[in-house]
């Protein structure tokens, strides 16, 4: 078998689809057995035409003049299943003539596997963003739980360190007779005006850099200076506290159920630390803390009752006074503050 | 957290293979091929590759109600869905699946029957 022989066969058995046309009416002069395999083999005198009738001669001839070459892409069925087939046409000279060289290359199977990646990207991608929500959620759950920087302390080392901080102000209010409302007003009733009250309170203590801290049925705690500082914390929670007696004088006016606080305010020291192995609840304690909690339990309704440290440097911004030295419910004796807000300049004075 | 099949068989990297070489013999038989005629190429690997994958544990769901949406239209009957259980455990395991992994995906499959074959 000579060499032209042996370049015959193969060109004829490659997974290629060879086919050479006359360059100037593309007529088939050639083709290998892929090429009849995946278009049929041409007619004696078919044009290139006749078979990719996609395919306009004069777009052809004029890639061709302009760089010898032109490529394309066609699709077709064998048997069900979609065939893709990347076409280059280059032209050559045999013998003074000029031929075409059509080669098929079969990328059916590239298709297939950009389809699938384009599936799997899109699935990967839609569960990505379901995490992402729910990864979301779970933040706005444990940000409820505690603040965003012992959230963030949390999730980097999975532990929360105990921290002293001192000195802050802490700020609790309950409301009297709550325990007889319980059990005269509906519970739905109860829960719901709470939620409204709760939220309100936790609106202005943002306003004054306070973390609400918990609410034990109806003591609220919330803290100036945990876990971030805050410069004037007595006054932070000073501020806190008249406007939480404002709030409820004036929500009263138009709510069939009263609801009447007492407010203690403390400074001092505390420890703020996530508490509970399970159950991570961020808590804060320490003699600032129960100091404000046995003022509340001196304070007249919608009063305020606070600790010497807490209205230091407040004269001239708040109503003060001195209700002298008072017996706490541990038996030790303060001097015990009351304070409100200054009274303004009409006639409308304070309760 | 227990690991899903698709998971310990290596994710996406290994499960490719199976999806590609399940989609050729789909075409390829003679009673399942005729589903996909008319249907273009892109759209019958994205069913296939997800098909697999939530068969497997992988990241694609579907629930029940959506499965019978999508094959109201077609006339399926026991004999191909069976036919199509023979087909997926045979190359499941000719990719080296364990037989256990095999029935629990067979099971799976099993359990969606009454969603597409129509009686």
């Amino acid at each position: 078998m000579n060499i032209e022989a042996i370049n015959e066969q193969l060109l004829r058995a490659i997974g290629v689809g060879v086919a050479l046309v006359d360059a100037d009416a593309f007529r088939f002069r050639f083709h290998n057995d892929t090429f009849a395999e995946w278009f049929g083999a041409p007619e004696p005198g078919a044009r290139l035409g006749d078979l990719f009738p996609g395919l306009e001669s004069e777009t052809l001839q004029a890639a061709l003049a302009e760089g010898g070459r032109f490529t394309t892409e066609t699709t077709f069925k064998l048997r069900r299943r979609t065939m893709v087939v990347a076409m280059d046409v280059t032209l050559a000279l045999d013998g003074g003539q000029r031929i075409a060289v059509l080669v098929c290359q079969n990328i059916t199977r590239i298709r297939e596997l950009e389809s699938m990646i384009d599936s799997y990207s899109l699935m990967v991608e839609r569960n990505t963003r379901e995490l992402k929500r729910e990864k979301e959620q779970v933040e706005k759950l444990l940000l409820n739980m505690m603040p965003r920087s012992v959230y963030e302390e949390y999730k980097t080392f999975g532990v929360v360190t105990p921290r002293l901080y001192t000195p802050v102000s802490v700020l609790t209010v309950d409301f009297v007779g709550f325990g007889e409302m319980v059990e005269r007003v509906d519970p739905g009733v109860i829960v719901s005006e709470l939620n409204d009250i709760y939220t309100a309170f936790d609106r202005i203590g943002e306003q004054f850099g306070c973390e609400r801290i918990k609410t034990i049925g109806d003591v609220y705690v919330t803290v100036a200076g945990v876990p971030d500082a805050v410069d004037d914390h007595a006054a932070a929670v000073a501020n806190v506290a008249v406007r939480l007696v404002r709030y409820l004088r004036q929500r009263n006016e138009s709510h069939p159920n009263a609801w009447r606080c007492r407010i203690g305010l403390a400074s001092g020291a505390v420890i703020g630390s996530v508490v509970g192995v399970q159950k991570y609840l961020y808590d804060v304690f320490g003699p600032a803390v129960t100091r404000a909690q046995r003022l509340r339990l001196l304070a007249e309704p919608m009063t305020i009752c606070a600790d010497p440290d807490a209205v230091a440097g407040l004269e001239g911004r708040f109503d003060l006074e001195s209700l002298g030295p008072r017996e706490l419910a541990d038996g030790s004796r303060i001097e015990v503050w009351r304070m409100a807000e200054l009274a303004p300049a009409g006639p409308a004075g304070l309760d | 957290m227990e690991r899903s099949v698709y998971e310990r068989y290596g994710g996406f990297a290994q499960i490719s293979r199976i999806v590609l070489d399940f989609y050729n013999r789909i075409m390829e038989d003679d009673d399942l091929g005729p589903f996909f005629d008319d249907v273009d190429m892109a759209r019958i690997v994205d069913h296939q590759t997800k098909f697999v994958a939530m068969l497997l544990g992988g990241p694609a769901h579907y629930s029940d109600d959506q499965i019978a949406r999508m094959h109201s239209h077609l006339a399926i009957a026991d004999a191909h869905f069976d036919r199509l259980e023979e087909v997926l455990a045979e190359t499941l395991a000719d990719h080296g699946i364990a037989p256990e992994d095999v029935a629990h995906v067979v099971t799976e499959f099993h359990r969606r029957r009454g969603l597409v074959v129509k009686p």
